[in-house]
């Protein structure tokens, strides 16, 4: 593990769990997501945090007491790395790797980041898409086998791009869910979807009908934090997303 | 071949200094830290972008939890819109857990400037999944000719 980023141990960590991200991106899906996984699944427990001065110093309060803003809460089967704050764009590299790193001395079974995909007139969309990329053909084929579309070509920019590229590089199984969603608003109706596909690919299912009962406060909640995200988003260049690659074979 | 009033280049030039000493002003206006909410108006700001195409400025408005017969888009200026809403009801901070400070809000309330020349009084707009999508026309009045 980097000096800069360390990720202090507070429970013991079950070994084998499958690891998610819920980071801020596009429509704070992610955020959204696993915000919602944690109020459902009643047994997540802070089991680690991350310690960094890469990070701004700040902390989150909660109950009066100190927290990193970001921190990995897990129970015997699901490890699940969340994060409270947009995270600066040039400290997303040594970040996302020293969490991958752990995950990986932890024996993950697959890794799974929860983000989203921006389309143009989000609010005249019904029923929203979901697409996959993954870090080996097996987990290629697993996704599609459970009937999630491929993101074919494209390009991909923020947290889940790491975990997708390190753990190829590392042998570590990854996907990454995207629902289709708003570039720069909060969107819960992709929170709920991408959730829809997690449980269809882990069997880690949890009621989505209080997210989308709860939608409208949870999109004035979470203003201040998407705000933020905008601002790192633009800086790591995420309109790069909507850009048409140049195939090289 | 058109009957617009043409301009001297100087006049074009003067334009377009003027938009990019706007623009600079915006986010300058940006940069300041302040917060989303604003205690005595008891108003949020909203979340807001403006997408600018060849023809029209886009401009959309994240109003959740907004009754759409409430809403007001009112050009100031001739380049600015002030955007407000009401709300279905009234948040305290205690709804988001703050406790340390004190305060409700019932309304939206924020001011855009739009950055290119536009006919706010051909202006339209529509309200769907509480986003506020409001349609601006761009003015041209002003063609190039390419001999």
């Amino acid at each position: 593990m980097s000096e800069e980023v360390k990720i202090i141990e507070k429970k013991q960590v079950p070994l084998g769990a499958v690891m998610l991200y819920g980071f801020p991106d596009v429509g704070l899906v992610g955020v959204i997501a696993a915000s919602h996984l944690m109020s459902e699944l009643k047994n997540l427990n802070e089991v680690a945090y991350m310690d960094s001065k890469l990070l701004p110093p700040l902390i989150v309060l909660h109950e009066g007491l100190p927290h990193s803003p970001i921190r990995i809460f897990g129970n015997d089967n699901v490890l699940l790395a969340v994060s409270e704050t947009a995270i600066p764009a040039d400290t997303i590299y040594p970040i996302m790797n020293a969490l991958i790193d752990w995950g990986k001395s932890k024996n993950v079974k697959m890794m799974i980041s929860l983000s989203g995909i921006p389309i143009q007139d989000r609010q005249d969309v019904q029923e929203l898409k979901v697409f996959a990329a993954a870090s080996n053909p097996e987990m290629l084929k697993m996704v599609q086998d459970k009937g999630i579309k491929i993101l074919n070509e494209g390009y991909m920019v923020g947290p889940q791009a790491i975990v997708l590229q390190r753990c190829a590089r590392m042998g570590v199984p990854a996907i990454t869910l995207l629902a289709q969603c708003f570039l720069n608003y909060p969107d819960p109706e992709a929170a709920a979807e991408v959730l829809k596909e997690l449980a269809n690919i882990t069997g880690i299912k949890v009621d989505i009908s209080k997210l989308l009962e709860k939608g409208e406060e949870i999109r004035l909640k979470a203003r201040d934090v998407m705000k933020r995200t905008q601002q790192e988003m633009t800086k790591m260049k995420k309109a790069q997303e909507y850009d048409i690659p140049l195939y090289v074979s | 071949m058109s009957t617009k009033r043409k301009r001297s280049i100087f006049d074009i030039i003067g334009e377009y200094l003027e938009s990019l000493e706007e623009m600079a002003e915006q986010s300058e206006a940006m940069l300041i830290e302040r917060p989303s909410w604003n205690q005595k108006a008891c108003a949020f700001e909203p979340l807001r972008n403006i997408v600018v195409t060849p023809a029209e400025v886009v401009v959309t408005v994240d109003l959740p939890l907004t009754e759409e017969n409430t809403i007001q888009v009112k050009p100031v200026e001739k380049n600015t819109l002030e955007i407000s809403a009401k709300m279905k009801r009234k948040i305290r901070f205690e709804d988001f857990g703050i406790t340390h400070y004190k305060g409700e809000f019932q309304t939206f309330h924020c001011q855009m400037r739009i950055p290119v020349q536009v006919n706010m009084d051909k202006m339209h707009f529509r309200f769907k999944k509480g986003i506020l999508e409001i349609h601006l026309p761009r003015k041209r009045e002003y063609t190039i000719s390419i001999e």
